[in-house]
Formats: C-alpha cells, structure tokens, sequence
C-alpha cells in the first residue's frame, strides 16, 4: 500500500512538471495554432537558470522566479524574431522553431557547459515527512503544490478576468475577436510569454528532482509534453492537466512493476488515443 | 519551366560527369570520403524532400528510417559475413522495416492535421533512439560497434562509386516518380490540400503511399552511411539526423530533387569547413548554433531555396523581358 502511495506521488509530481510545459504549449496552439517546436529549450533553459540562480543567490525562491523570468525574456525574443514572421503558415512554423530549438539549446552549452551538472535543494526541501508507514518526500509534495497553485492560478486568468475571457475567445473563433477591436496578436504575446514562463518554472523544479541537468533534456521533455498535447487533445488546458498527471502516474508505476515497458508506456498511450480518439481526451478540433 | 535554369537537362548531366571524374583529379581520400557522404546525404535529403517539398507533410523523425537502416546493415555485417549477399540483405530488411512502419505511421497520423505527423514521427524516433541506447545487448547502446565491410566497399574509390551511381539511379527513378501521374497528385495535394480532396482523390491514400517511398528511400541512405562510417551508433537516430536532411533540402530548394543534391553538397562542405575552423577558435566547437541560424534564415528569408530562387529570378526577368517587347511593340 506504502509503496502505491509513494509512487502515486512520485507519479503525479513528475506530472506536474510536464503539466507546466504542456500547458504553456497547448495554449499558444490553441489560440494562435503556433506549434512551437522550442518549447523544450525554455524549458531546458529555466533549468540550467535556476540552478545558476540559486548557486548565485543562494535562495531558492528567487532561483525559480528568476528562472521563470528568464524564460519570458526568452520567449519573447523567440515570438518577435521567429514567429511573427510566419503566421498563417504551419509548416514555416514548425521549421522555424526547431530551428529556435537547435540555437537555444546549443547556447546552454555555450553559457554554461556541454557536461551535465548537478542540482541541489535548499536545506529546507531536503529530508521527507513520515506518515505511518508511508514515506513522502518533501520536494515532491513542493512541486505539487506549485502546480496546484499554478493550475489555480491559470484557471482563475482564464475564466474570472478580461484577459482570460479574450483568450478563451480567441481559441474559438480568432477572426471574430480581431472584428470586436482587440489586438489579438497582443494577447498573443502576452499568452506566449505565460507559456514561456511555466516552461520554464518547470524546467527550474526539474532540475533538484532529477538531480543533473543537461542541454539534450529539453528535447526529451519536450517530446513528454507534445505526447501529453495529443492525448489531452490540442488547446485544452484541462485535457493537459489530466494527460500529463496520468502520463506522470502511469510512468511511475510501469516504471516499478514492469520496467521493461516503461519506455514504451506513453507512447502506446498515444497511440491508443490517435486511433480511438484523434482528438485527443479533451479535444474538439480534429 | 522546370528545364529552366538549374534544373537544365545539360546542367544536371554536366554535374553528375564532373563528380565522376573528380577522382581522376585528386586521390585524397578524405575527399573521396567527403563527397561519399554527399552522396549520402543527397539520397536522404531527397526522400525528405518527397515528403516536405513535393507533399508538404513535415516529418520530424525521418532520421528513424535512416537509422534503421544503418542498423540493419551493421547488424548483419557483423554478426555474419561482410559479403555483398549480407549487406543487400540488410537493405532488404530495412527496406522492409521502414515500409511497415511508415505504413503503420501514416495511415495512424496523416489523416490528421500535418502537426500530428511531425510530433508522432518525432515521438516514434525518440523512441528508437531510447531502443538502441538500451538493447545493449544488440547495439552496444551508445557507444556503438564497427563492423568489417565487404571487399567492394573497402576501397575508397569504388565505394565512391557505388554511392556516386546510386544517387543518380535514384534521382532518375524519383523523378520519373515525381513527375508520373501520382507525384502530380502529391504536388497538387502539396499546393493546396482541400482542392485536391474536391477533386475525388483519396489524399490519405497518396500521402501514404509517399511516406513508405521516402521511408525506403531514407533506409537505403542509412545503409550506405553505416558502410561508409564501418560503424554505428545512436547517433543515427538523433534529431540532428533529422534536422541535416530538412536543411538540406530547404536550402537546396523544396519540391526540386536536385535541389537536395545540391543543398547536400553545401551543407556537408559547411560542416567540413566549420569543424575545420574549431581548431582556430573554440565557438566554432558548438557550430550547430551557426547551423541554426543558417536554417532558421533560409526558413524566413529564402523558403524557396538555391534552386526555388533561382528559378524565381529567372521567371521574373523572362516576365520583364515579355513586358517590355509588348511595350516597344506598339511604337514600330
């Protein structure tokens, strides 16, 4: 029983993390149908920040707000250089951004260095509580409750405010909003870099859970995160909060009692999804 | 129009006989090794381009057809004989491996939005990659393992070549299937998706049948890669496999098979010459920054490429050329 629980929470931690970057990903395809391909690099990039940042400051607040806000500075570069260019067209999209991609994670190497490095925790985070029989790991439950809050706060922007309310327009019916007097390619911007900055708040709380960091690990999250997209079905914010929680559960579970499939678990989950819903969960848009 | 300029008849021919008597000038062999791998790459970048340039379906893991077959190829080297009959049975393989998979690959995510395709291909390459980093037992992981080659392929030249005369064999054959009845249809389903399903074809049907020709394409070229190396590793199926193939490509120009030869050329002298450079000054040693910014300019600046443009230039002074002989007209 102990162990169910401590793997539902190791499960659903790792599930936030990818929550925080796929969210971000699925929001600027559901309102601008950008795919961004670079999502992963501000995702690796908030890591390497945050560990940086907390070497530098010693704080590890500061170290993941700081990350955080990295990756909006970053991502608006990426939105003014890269995607403005090429909107209304996918396929330049899609090849833009992998470049974006390339360049960004091929500069961590520059500023920082190409072997991994290691992650710490505040004294604070370290150690776990005990409940009984059951062990939990502080870090983890932090990286709950930072989701939890995130997802709150998200939901609270999208459906209690004005912005929230022009976005959640703007997924629907983009025209339609620019006709009412709305700049949407503000709120565009304004999306982006929400997205940016979850990716890489993510990215910084990755970074002690895994315990090493390295350029490539934006690539394979990243991957994680389009894997969720399609199984929570693209520009819903609550299909990716479900699939990234079960991709995080079914992942730590497979990976304790059938390591053999763990691999292949998410992606059969994919597929699974593509051939009875292709959609996805949540997905109206096919 | 497209025997204008540098898709010439004469022009094509005049650089396939010059690459094969390049060998009577030089007897480097690095050189010969460098533009066996042009060769290479000309052949993957081509199949790429079937799929991007010709049909507009964008493929982010086209490297696990490339790496198929170059596993595929390696594997039976070394575990059996370096012989001919071993390596044409490991084309065999993968040829048949890559079929299956793009089969199964295409009729689960071309029906969809392009988006799905480029994210399942690159979800399913990742996958691979994770494969032949842990099935040690058979891949070494990634270290990776050499392998001997047979005879034919062990000298430098003659294995220059083979790889010279299969580029050509399969820039004849895919352009002979580019331009028969069913590439035109990619092309008009490339141009304009919904106006070819107005039309009463089965889109979902020719994107497939597109995918599985590029996926064979791309393990042949994988094959021939492992053989030049004498070795593997999973590198094969990184994304930067992927990424040389697309940039290629689009550099040579999408949608024009010779324009991946060419662009095949450029980038892999770039990279020659880049790597070169590192031992001037260390920035160069992260050179896949400048090979960003070479894509990511060419995405927005030249989308139609070396060729693409070229053939623009030439429209447009051909068009100019026609305006003013219809203004002088009336003045005699």
């Amino acid at each position: 029983m102990d162990v169910a629980i401590n793997l539902l929470v190791n499960g659903l931690a790792t599930g936030t993390l990818i929550f925080l970057l796929a969210s971000g990903l699925t929001l600027i395809f559901g309102l601008m149908s950008v795919l961004n391909f670079a999502h992963g690099g501000l995702f690796a990039w908030g890591a390497f920040a945050g560990v940086w940042l907390f070497g530098v400051t010693d704080s590890f607040l500061l170290a993941i707000v700081g990350a955080a806000v990295i990756g909006m500075l970053l991502g608006f570069v990426l939105e003014r250089v890269l995607i403005r260019p090429v909107y209304g067209d996918h396929i330049q999209q899609l090849l833009v951004t992998l470049g974006g991609m390339l360049v960004i994670s091929e500069l961590l190497k520059v500023f920082w260095s190409p072997n991994p490095i290691r992650a710490g925790l505040p004294d604070y985070l370290q150690g776990s509580i005990e409940l009984g029989d059951i062990i939990l790991i502080t870090y983890r439950l932090f990286v709950i409750a930072v989701g939890i809050a995130v997802y709150v706060g998200l939901h609270l922007l999208l459906t209690r405010t004005r912005l929230g309310l022009i976005v959640r327009a703007g997924v629907i019916d983009k025209e339609m909003v620019q006709a009412l007097g709305i700049n949407i390619k503000q709120v565009f911007t304004f999306v982006f870099l929400l997205g940016a900055g979850m990716a890489a708040l993510g990215g910084s709380l990755l970074a002690p859970y895994s315990g090493v960091i390295f350029a490539e690990m934006g690539m394979q999250y990243a991957i994680l995160a389009f894997i969720v997209v399609i199984v929570g079905g693209m520009g819903s914010v609550q299909g990716s909060m479900i699939a990234a929680l079960l991709v995080g559960v079914l992942g730590s579970f497979m990976a304790y009692f059938v390591p053999e499939l763990s691999l292949a678990v998410n992606m059969l989950l994919m597929l699974a999804v593509l051939l009875i819903k292709p959609s996805g969960l949540f997905g109206a848009k096919g | 129009m497209t025997t204008s300029g540098l898709l010439n008849h004469r022009f094509i021919l005049f650089v396939f006989l010059s690459l094969a008597v390049l060998p009577f000038l030089s007897d480097s062999r690095s050189l010969y090794i460098l533009f066996t791998q042009i060769f290479i790459f000309a052949i993957f970048a081509m199949s790429f381009d079937l799929l991007l340039g010709y049909t507009g379906i964008v493929s982010f893991g086209h490297c696990m057809f490339f790496g198929i077959g170059a596993y595929s190829v390696s594997l039976f080297l070394k575990n059996f004989d370096a012989s001919i009959g071993y390596f044409l049975l490991g084309v065999l393989v993968a040829i048949m491996l890559s079929g299956i998979l793009s089969y199964v690959i295409g009729m689960l995510s071309l029906r969809l939005k392009s988006h799905f395709y480029a994210m399942l291909t690159l979800a399913i390459s990742q996958l691979l990659f994770v494969l032949a980093e842990k099935w040690r037992s058979l891949t070494m992981g990634g270290d990776g393992f050499t392998f001997p080659v047979p005879e034919l392929f062990r000298d430098r030249l003659s294995f220059y070549y083979v790889c010279l005369l299969l580029m050509v064999m399969l820039f004849v054959i895919l352009r002979a299937f580019t331009r028969s009845p069913l590439g035109k249809v990619l092309k008009a389903i490339g141009q304009n998706e919904q106006r070819a399903e107005a039309l009463g074809y089965q889109i979902l049907h020719y994107k497939v049948i597109v995918s599985i020709v590029a996926g064979v394409v791309a393990a042949i070229s994988g094959g021939l890669y492992a053989v030049m190396l004498r070795f593997v590793n999973t590198q094969v199926f990184s994304i930067e496999t992927t990424l040389d193939a697309l940039l290629m490509s689009m550099i040579g120009g999408l949608g024009t098979l010779f324009g991946s030869i060419l662009g095949s050329g450029i980038v892999e002298l770039a990279h020659h010459g880049l790597t070169e450079l590192a031992k001037l000054h260390p920035i160069f040693e992260r050179w896949v920054i400048f090979l960003g910014l070479l894509y990511i300019l060419v995405v927005l600046c030249f989308p139609s490429g070396i060729v693409g443009s070229f053939q623009e230039w030439r429209e447009k002074r051909k068009q100019r050329s026609v305006q003013a002989a219809t203004i002088v007209e009336p003045v005699e």
